[in-house]
């Protein structure tokens, strides 16, 4: 017989509550400190969230936005990255507070009539998003091998759908993460393109606003794929799934806060690495092979394969949260069994959501006609119903019925309206120059 | 929806195998509502032997779907070979050591090695008895409601610190478990002839509670109220 020895127990506690006088308040008898184990050993959703956020759809927006502005909207992505943790942190509290994923909240304290539309356009965007990410991955392996990236869906939509529905996927994710990790090459690649730096520093941090339709069309996606709806069910099913309650709420915190910033670090790169090497020399991206160009200051001729490989590790990690988060979203609403620690006869209905969302997306990239365009509108549309998403969180978060002695302090509660109010003022000087000048090319 | 409440299907485990004691309850009217001694099929819920026997003769001719009747489907068994080999996550020490001994029990039936070395037992980071967090949940009737509690204080494996069934004029109850502003909502709930469910739990047990009164009865809604201090930290 094996020797009975168990990995974790009980009595391992690495939180310490913190000792003093008798609380006053709930928030105040979960204090919690954390020691430096509790920070490495702090994988969880969030840096998982993190890992998503850079999805194909993202790096090829990303790609995009420093192909055709260069550094000119860096600005947006600094100022994004407090008000993603923000949210972000606001999606994992209600849920270790209410221990209820969003979907089900929406539902309990705004009704269906808020709920349904929210969640529908929520799954809408995810199907696009994965229909588009599911070109971009075969077009990554078509690079490398030549095949032609049709040939490459329906197997790539086998292999992602069974391992999200047979396997645990939570656990997978944390093997994936690393495959996600070859895009710390773009850090390089950057700085080996040697870019104008002081250039990169001023537009970081001196905004720059232009009321172009290319512009506005950018911001919105580059806002979209940051801040993006998905993740917000994401991250509150995550930490339901982990049964993580109050007393958990700092560990959240650093996770999402490490996964946020290593994301929108990425980004910050792909966006410095794309500006030297495609925006100086005025090259569009057209293709997955153009957006691979900007690692070649740092791989040379190994760029496509370098590219290849992130974007397939990048699309295995988020099509399936894509999919998972439109079935969390769906069985929130209906009040079905849900949960990818639960097997597929345990909780029927959630996974012939995520089926179907395969085969809906699977349906959509056989079908489409230029996957970097979708792969950018996906973004657009995300970016339009993130804001709304935002504020009913912030309703949430900010009520005190809900969230009792939790309720959102004053720095969330601003980055909170800022992170609306900014993504709101960029849908809507989007849809008025479009409507004024039309859709940029 | 999941279904009938205690209904025996996938991921329905018929019995938990301990025993809740029925703890004490802060409000008279949950006297009344307490559980009759002769009703083992609500409160007592010793699995007998038999239901777990029967697991393992389902797992051991193939089923390995099939949900512990105990753990749920956290555990995971696979027949690989002549080992017999247990996967999941539990919740303490002697619910390892239980299964463990039970799979034991199945050496010789051409098994002749048990791996337990991907059974783990679940890291809790968080302290019992710090918060307690009331949960509310409507039903179209009081039998409902019933059956509700019942299968949520024999699956939950949760021992509730308050339990009680609350109909239309009888809201004054729900002030001593719920906060204030809960109390119009609920009472908008009672209007409309809906039974109320209130179990009040440890706030590390709240998790598995909801998702038993969510996903597994016929609830109408299921809401839970913001975590409060515990007596014993007042």
């Amino acid at each position: 017989m094996s020797e009975i020895t168990p990995r974790r127990t009980r009595d391992d506690h690495a939180t310490t509550i913190a000792a003093g006088p008798r609380p006053t308040s709930a928030r105040e008898a979960t204090k919690t400190r954390l020691r430096f184990r509790d920070i490495l050993r702090t994988i969880g959703p969030g840096v998982i969230s993190g890992g998503a956020d850079n999805d194909p759809a993202g790096i090829a927006t990303y790609s995009i936005v420093g192909a055709s502005v260069g550094y000119a909207q860096n600005w947006l992505l600094f100022l994004s990255t407090p008000l993603l943790i923000a949210v972000q942190q606001m999606s994992a509290k209600v849920a270790n507070v209410t221990k209820s994923d969003l979907a089900s909240l929406l539902r309990t304290h705004f009704g269906r009539r808020v709920a349904t539309p929210a969640v529908v356009l929520m799954v809408i965007a995810n199907v696009i998003t994965m229909g588009a990410d599911l070109v971009a991955m075969s077009a990554a392996v078509e690079l490398v091998t030549g095949v032609r990236f049709i040939y490459w869906i329906v197997p790539l939509v086998a292999l992602m759908a069974g391992v999200t529905i047979f396997l645990d996927y939570r656990t997978v994710s944390k093997y994936l993460l690393w495959l996600v990790a070859v895009f710390a090459t773009y850090i390089v690649a950057a700085i080996m393109a040697r870019p104008d730096w002081g250039d990169v520093v001023r537009s970081t941090f001196v905004p720059k606003i232009s009321m172009s339709p290319e512009y506005l069309l950018g911001a919105v996606a580059l806002l979209g794929t940051t801040i993006t709806p998905y993740l917000f069910f994401w991250q509150a099913s995550g930490e339901v799934e982990e049964r993580r309650g109050v007393q958990s709420i700092s560990r959240s915190n650093l996770d999402i806060s490490a996964g946020m910033v290593w994301s929108n670090l990425i980004a910050f790169f792909i966006i410095v690495a794309t500006g030297a090497v495609l925006f100086s020399h005025h090259t569009e991206i057209k293709t997955a092979a153009d957006a691979a160009r900007a690692l070649e200051p740092f791989a040379g001729r190994y760029a496509t394969l370098l590219f290849s490989v992130g974007i397939i590790g990048a699309g295995l990690l988020a099509v399936p949260v894509l999919a998972s988060s439109a079935a969390f979203g769906v069985a929130g609403l209906a009040g079905w069994r849900r949960g990818l620690g639960r097997n597929a006869r345990n909780a029927p209905q959630f996974y012939v959501v995520i089926g179907l969302s395969f085969l809906v997306a699977m349906e959509m990239a056989i079908s489409s006609v230029d996957p970097i365009k979708a792969l950018f509108y996906s973004q657009v549309l995300d970016g339009m119903i993130a804001p709304l998403l935002i504020v009913l969180l912030l309703l949430l978060t900010s009520s005190r019925k809900v969230m009792g002695d939790f309720v959102n302090g004053l720095p969330t509660k601003v980055l909170g309206w800022v992170a609306a109010a900014v993504m709101m003022l960029a849908d809507a000087a989007l849809i008025y120059q479009v409507a004024t000048k039309g859709l940029p090319a | 929806m999941g279904g009938e409440p205690g209904l025996q299907g996938p991921g329905f485990p018929p019995f938990w195998g301990r025993a809740i004691s029925e703890g004490p309850m802060r409000h008279e009217s949950a006297q009344t509502e307490s559980p009759r001694s002769s009703d083992p099929a609500v409160y007592t819920v010793n699995a007998p032997e038999a239901v777990v026997d029967a697991w393992w003769a389902s797992i051991l001719a193939g089923n390995i779907y099939e949900p512990h009747p105990i753990h749920g489907p956290a555990i995971k068994v696979r027949l690989d070979g002549s080992r017999l080999r247990l996967c999941g996550e539990l919740e303490s020490p002697e619910d390892r050591k239980e299964l463990i001994r039970q799979a034991r029990k199945r050496v010789g039936h051409g098994i002749d090695h048990v791996d337990s070395s991907d059974l783990t037992i679940a890291r809790r980071d968080e302290q019992s008895g710090i918060l307690d967090q009331s949960l509310l949940s409507a039903f179209p009737n009081r039998a409902a409601a019933e059956y509700a509690r019942a299968f949520v204080i024999k699956h939950s494996r949760v021992e509730p610190k308050y339990h009680d069934i609350v109909l239309q004029g009888e809201e004054e109850r729900l002030r001593a478990v719920l906060p204030e502003h809960w109390i119009p909502k609920a009472r908008k709930w009672l209007e409309e002839g809906q039974a109320l469910l209130v179990l009040t739990v440890d706030e590390t047990g709240a998790h598995r509670v909801r998702e038993l009164l969510e996903e597994d009865t016929r609830s109408v809604w299921t809401v839970t109220a913001p975590p409060t201090l515990s007596e014993g930290r007042r």
